[in-house]
This record gives C-alpha cells, structure tokens and sequence, in this order.
C-alpha cells in the first residue's frame, strides 16, 4: 500500500506539470493583453513596451515558461497582474469558500442519495422507487443556473426561511450547497440502486440470509459494502464535476471562491493568477482521486495494489 | 485493520474546513442607517491613481474630492479647488478650499495635489491614468493652497481632466495590501472591502460638505441579475441603478413595490465597421444599413423603452450637441435603393439570396446576443446577411482592437469632453497608433479635431464640434443606435437621489432614509 502510494504520488507531478503545462500555453494563445488591460487602452505604444519588458510577456513564450515553472519550483506563484498583489494570498483567500461549498455539496448530495438509493433497491418497482427514478430525472435535468433562482424564489422570497445570497452563516450554506450537490446526488441514488440489486444476487448474500440474519442487516452490512466500490469511483470523479460546477453556484449566490476568481482572471488575462486557480483546482482533484483509491482499500480489503 | 466509515469521514472533513470558515465570517447585520446598493461587477482600484471601471470610479467618488466636479447637467464645479485662474493658454493656478481635512484627520495642501499628479506621471507606478495626462509639464504647489499646472501646449480638454480624485501626499502606490488604507477627503471613509464580497463606506462626520444624511454605505456586489433583484425584493438591497434587466421593471414595480426613476443617459450605443472592408468602404452602403436598423422597435421590445434612439456620440444634454446632423429612421425601401445604386444587387428578388454577407461580432451577454438577433432580422429585409459571432468580453475586444472585423456594436460610457473625437476619428489614431479601429481618414475631421483641442473658448469649440458631428453624420464611420436611459430603482423611504446623466453615484450622500429596520 504504502509502495503503491508513493508510486501515485510521484505519478501526481506529471499530472499537474502537464495540466499547468497545458494552461499555460493556451491561455497565451487566447487572444487579449494583459498589458492593456493593466495601463488602459490609451497608453502610449512605448509604455506598454515598458511594462511588457518588465513583466517578462516580451520574452519567447518557452522562456516564459520556464520562469514560470523556476518560480513555481521555489513556491513562488507570482504576482496578479490586474489586482496586484500575490497570486499565493488571492488564492488563499477564496480557496476556503470554494472547498466549504463543494465539500458540502458533497455531504449533502450523499446524505440525500444513500437513503433514497437503499430504498428504491429495498423497494424496487414500488411507488418509492419511482419517486426516488423523478427525483434523479429532476435532479439531473435541472441545470444550476435555474434551480439556484427557483429554489431562492421558493426558500427565501415565498417563505423566507433562509438569505438569499452571500457567505457568513450556516444557512447561507445550505441554498448553495444544494444546487451544486443536486446533480450529483441523481447520480448517485441510480449508481446505489443498480449496484445493490447487482450484489443481492451474490452468494455471499444468500448465505448471509441462510445464517438468519435480519434482512436489514443482510442489506447494508453486506449488500451495501459490497455494492460501495462503484459509488466511490463516481464520487470521486464527480468531485470534478462539483468544482466546475461552483463556477456557475458562486455567481448565482455571490459566493466569494475560487470560480469567480477564476473567471475575472481569464477575462483580464491576468496569466499568474489563471494558472494560480488552475493549479489549486488541479490539486484538488487529484488529492480526491487519490483519496477514492485509498478509499477502495480500506471499502474492500481484498484490493491489493501490488508489492 | 482500521474500520472505515465513509460518512463519518466526509462529515469530519467537512467539520474540519466548513464550520470554522462558517462561524469565523459571520455576516454582518446592516448596521443602523445604512444604505445598501446592489452593483453587478466589483471595482477593482478604488484608488482614483488606478481606478478604470465605471464601479471604481463612482464608488472612488465617494471617497475622494477632486479639483473640479461635473454636476448633473455636465457642467464643470468647484470641488476641493475654489477657483481657477488660466495666467496664459498653457499655465493654470488652482486655489484651495480652506479647513478640509483627509480622513485621517490630517490637513489638505497643494503638495498632496502635485503628489498625486506626479504619481500618476511616474511610469514607476504604472498608472493606467498616464497616458491621459500625458499634456501635463509639470504641477507645482505655489504656497500652501495654490498649486500650479504648466501645459505643454494649448489643451482644452485639461479642465476636464481635473475630476481625479486627490490623495495624500506619500501614498503608497497600488498594491492589494494598500486596498485598505485608502484615505481621501469624501463625504465618506473606507470601512471595508472585501472583493467579491462588499465594500462598507462610513459617513464621513467631518465632511467640509456637511456630513450625509445616511450613517454609511454598503456596496454588495451580486453578479446574477435575478438574484440583485430577488435581494431587492427581499429587502437586503435598496438601491440599484442600471444593473437592472428590463424585462424585470414591471415586476419590481408591482411586486416588489420599488420606487423607480427614469433619466436620461449618456452611454452611447453604437455599430462600428471596417472601412477598409471591400464592401464596407462605399459610403451608400454604410447608409443603407443605417435606413435597415429599426432602433425604435429594438428600444421598444428589448430594452423596454430605456433609451432613445441617437444621431451622434454627443447626446442632447452635451453643450456641443449639435442636432442638424443627417437621420436615419427606418427605411427599408430606400437601404435597397442604396444598395442598387452601390451595386450590391439583389441576386433573386424577393428570394432567399442575400446581396453580400458581413460578420457581425458582439459579446455573449444576453441582451447582445437578443440585440444581435433582431438586427440580423431587420437587415435580412433589405437583403444583407448578418454572420453573428458571439464572443467571451476578452476575446470580443482583442478583436475589435486589432481591427478584426467588419461590424461590431459596443457602448462609450461617461462621454465628457468633446476631444473624444480626436482619439476615435484622427487619422493618427489608427491602430495600433489609437482607437480609430474602423480606420476612418478625412483630412477636414483631422484639421476640425487638431483646432478643436488647441481652442480653449467654449463658443468656439461649439462651432467645430458642430461641423465634425455633421461630418460624421454623412460619413458614418460609425452607425448610431442609441442613448440609454439610467434607471434607479429604489425602496420606498429612501429620499433625495438625484441621477446624474453619467451614472454618477455622488449624490447618495444626500440621500435620507426613512425606514429604520431594514427587514420592515
């Protein structure tokens, strides 16, 4: 396990090293200047010469490149160029709101499918079960940028039970966390369910049964932790999904995190700080994808990942 | 072996980041008197040596006292500075308002005038102000309340370029650090600014104005157009002004009882081409999709009536507005006729075959993509296909910079001084020399726009802004649409705002409340 570990970990470098790589090049490619952006459309030829001189942006971009990757080798992330200040303490500063939302997503998008999910199994073709089938379709078919309106329209104009936009409290959260874990919560009510009627067929379930006991917990002692090694590889890809996801959450609730920092870095091509975002959102997901396999082996310990 | 447990391991991670982040940044109530305005963008500098976008700008406005200030008719006042005296056409002496203090309690004097000038003609500071004072050789304090500006040559337009905020001497230039010890001598101090977030203002007690009615300001930036509304509504916001969808006013007056006022605007909406383009160059057709443009069914259906429709950049409100100037109302028999005459035949007749086609380029906001829509439609009648590209703003505008294109619609907001012309219009101005993107040439405009600039007399001016605008008007290098309106949308009991022409927001320190518990 611990062989294995490290060998992930040295396989996490390339990843991130190709996925900064891969940004940066494209978000030189894309067209617009920071320099302009920064000094005004009205600066003089000559001093946005300067300033692209002193910001290195006149260099080759492979010379580009390599300082960003020196600099980054020391743990040196840069300077905003539109906001001025260190790309290090702006992401820091927004990272927190975007992890509180997505990991809440999280909980609640599996506080919502475990039950429904065991319970459409439990009561397959019953009228649960079809209820559990609408809330997935529902769930799923509803894209972000209109639940989030319709559940504030419900929630905090019609029955005023919680704000309606903005970070602070705890029920500032739960709008927000809600819209974003609602998709993958339809996922995985569907994921729990078909999975479990694949092990209820096992032997091992049927023995469990011949030993007498109870069916309840026949189903979530054996069927359920068995049925769990596919629910996790979803979470854990999904994960992805909830971070793209928080981009369109956070402009809808005005939640101050890394998605709409992101967005306001692309659209000034302030370069340092789009790979700033791009880095700590890379990371993320792969210290999930990472967490999903050691998950794996400790969900069923059967799983060997070699000598 | 260790016992997992999936849930319980999620519901610790998310204890572990969610709750401390929870119950440190408690949102604070509204304090007592405060008025909170919903903006759509966040302004980015607030500091007036690096303020560009608009929200900066208004908001820096509030914190800061500039010589001179354009009042709700666009007239030039008195602000930190009493008076003026221009000694010759390149040397003006700017006195001081007596007993103003900066927030910090600290006196104001002529070196804190000249120390912001210079900061800003420092190239060190990187100031995007710069190249805008680039007429200015020097500014010196003359005593402590006199401070002397010495031109390099004639400039009219320098009056104008006295409504920049004035901040003490030594400080530090931009950094994010400095964001919050911004000091100016307003109507109102900087409290907070959380970006992304809300930027609380207090009143100023101590404003040689007389303090605001109201106890402070918050400024919470909401980017979603239903959701700044549905706060609105909800009562967490009491002040909007133009971050409003149209199709939204009806509702907000009936619903969500707001009181709304209407004023005219000066943000000048417009299509520019390229005349280099082969089909482009011939003025009849610049004409014919001048006569195919409905403006009055586009102000009517989309923007619900919120503009009226334009002859020139200069709106009426402008002192060189010059209304005889050529208009072109819809007329789509006569587009065709312009376009038979340039030899853009229609192919088929009535048929589906379009004379020629033109790209047309905008931004992927909605109300543009919707805008593009209907013109694409109405020029289609006259036989011109429209190839609408929608873009993302950076992309859009890097584009229109570098002059690929062959139409595209954007918007000039907060138009002052008529010199404007010259950086749009002079044949000098041509990329990536200037913004005369459509690279418009006339020797007559370039000579109008060189006397312009030199002649400080107003009535004078006034004369040769007429003829360029006429000018401009036959030639079209670019298709006027319209102005817009400015909508200010209200709670009821909030009293004494007065909308300025610009979007300025300088008069909220004049605004009184008359509700006290803001969820009432």
């Amino acid at each position: 396990m611990n062989r294995y570990l490290a060998r992930r970990l040295l396989l996490f470098l390339p990843t991130l090293f190709g996925t900064l790589t891969l940004v940066f090049f494209l978000i030189h490619l894309v067209p617009g200047d920071p320099v302009e952006v920064m000094l005004g459309e009205t600066a003089s030829g000559t001093d946005k010469e300067t300033l692209r001189h002193e910001l290195g942006l006149d260099l080759p971009l492979w010379t580009q490149y390599t300082r960003f990757l020196s600099g980054l080798a020391l743990g040196d992330l840069g300077r905003s160029l539109y906001e001025q200040d260190s790309v290090s303490r702006l992401v820091r500063a927004r990272f927190p709101a975007t992890l509180e939302l997505t990991l809440t997503a999280m909980l609640l998008a599996l506080l919502i499918a475990f039950p429904l999910g065991i319970i459409a199994a439990l009561k397959r073709h019953s009228w649960t079960d079809r209820l559990s089938l609408l809330f997935s379709l529902l769930g799923l078919s509803m894209p972000n940028f209109w639940l989030g309106p319709l559940l504030i329209i419900v929630f905090s104009i019609e029955l005023g039970w919680l704000p309606v936009s903005g970070r602070g409290t705890l029920a500032h959260l739960i709008l927000p966390s809600a819209t974003l874990g609602m998709a993958m919560a339809a996922i995985l009510i569907r994921m729990i369910r078909s999975a479990l009627l694949d092990v209820l067929h096992e032997d091992y379930i049927q023995t469990a049964r011949a030993k007498g006991l109870s069916e309840q917990k026949v189903w979530l002692k054996h069927a359920l932790r068995n049925s769990l090694l596919s629910v996790v590889t979803i979470i854990g890809l999904q994960f992805g999904t909830l971070l793209a996801g928080s981009i369109i959450t956070e402009t809808i609730f005005t939640w101050p995190g890394l998605g709409r920092l992101t967005i306001q870095a692309i659209q000034t091509r302030d370069y340092p700080l789009v790979q700033g975002c791009i880095l700590v959102i890379a990371t993320s997901y792969l210290l999930v994808n990472l967490m999903t396999d050691i998950v794996y082996r400790l969900v069923d310990p059967r799983i060997t990942y070699g000598k | 072996m260790l016992k997992f447990r999936p849930r319980s391991f999620l519901i610790f991670c998310w204890l572990g980041i969610a709750l401390p982040g929870c119950l440190s940044s408690s949102q604070p109530d509204r304090p007592p008197g405060y008025l909170v305005v919903g903006l759509e963008s966040n302004p980015t500098h607030l500091d007036p040596r690096y303020a560009t976008d608009a929200n900066s700008i208004r908001i820096g406005a509030l914190l800061f006292n500039s010589l001179t200030r354009t009042d709700q008719n666009g007239n030039l006042q008195p602000d930190l500075a009493e008076r003026w005296e221009t000694i010759d056409d390149r040397t003006y002496i700017f006195h001081l308002r007596k007993g103003v203090t900066f927030h910090n309690g600290k006196p104001l004097t002529a070196a804190d005038v000249a120390y912001t000038y210079r900061s800003i003609l420092d190239p060190k500071n990187r100031s995007p102000k710069r190249a805008t004072l680039q007429f200015l050789e020097s500014v010196d304090p003359v005593g402590p309340d006199r401070v002397r500006f010495r031109l390099a040559e004639p400039y009219a337009p320098f009056l104008e370029s006295t409504n920049l905020g004035i901040v003490p001497d030594g400080s530090r230039t931009n950094d994010g650090s400095s964001r919050q010890s911004l000091i100016g001598t307003g109507p109102f101090a900087l409290e907070e600014f959380l970006p992304g977030e809300r930027i609380m203002l207090k009143a100023n007690a101590n404003y040689w104005g007389g303090s605001p009615a109201v106890s402070g300001l918050i400024f919470k930036i909401i980017p979603d157009a239903m959701v700044r509304v549905l706060e609105f509504k909800k009562r967490n916001v009491d002040f909007l002004q133009n971050d409003i969808e149209p199709d939204m006013l009806p509702w907000l007056r009936d619903k969500a009882r707001a009181s709304i006022q209407i004023a005219q605007g000066t943000t000048f909406q417009y299509i520019g081409m390229n005349l280099e383009h082969p089909i482009l160059k011939h003025r009849e057709v610049r004409e014919a999709l001048a006569y195919g443009i409905d403006r009055e069914a586009i102000i009517r259906h989309l923007l619900k009536g919120l503009a009226i429709p334009a002859t020139g950049m200069l709106s009426p409100i402008h002192w060189a507005y010059e209304s005889s100037v050529p208009k072109f109302s819809h007329d789509p028999e006569r587009a065709k006729r312009l376009l038979d005459q340039a030899g853009f035949h229609d192919p088929d007749g009535e048929g589906p075959l379009p004379r020629f086609k033109l790209s047309y380029k905008t931004t992927n906001l909605d109300l543009r993509r919707r805008m593009a829509e209907a013109l694409k439609q109405q020029l289609s009648e006259v036989g011109i296909e429209l190839e609408v590209h929608t873009f993302e703003w950076g992309t859009f505008y890097a584009d229109i910079k570098r002059g690929n294109f062959d139409l595209y619609s954007l918007s000039w907001v907060g138009i002052t001084d008529p010199d404007i012309y010259f950086a749009l219009f002079h044949s000098r101005n041509i990329p990536p020399n200037g913004d005369n993107r459509g690279h418009y040439r006339n020797p007559e405009v370039d000579q109008l726009l060189e006397q312009g600039r030199r002649s400080l007399g107003v009535d004078e001016r006034r004369v040769i802004y007429s003829e360029v605008q006429k000018i401009l008007a036959r030639d079209l290098p670019y298709i006027p649409l319209w102005w817009a309106k400015n909508v200010v949308l209200t709670r009821q009991g909030i009293r004494g705002f007065i909308p300025y022409p610009d979007g300025d927001l300088i008069s909220l320190k004049n605004v009184s409340l008359s509700f006290s518990n803001p969820e009432a």
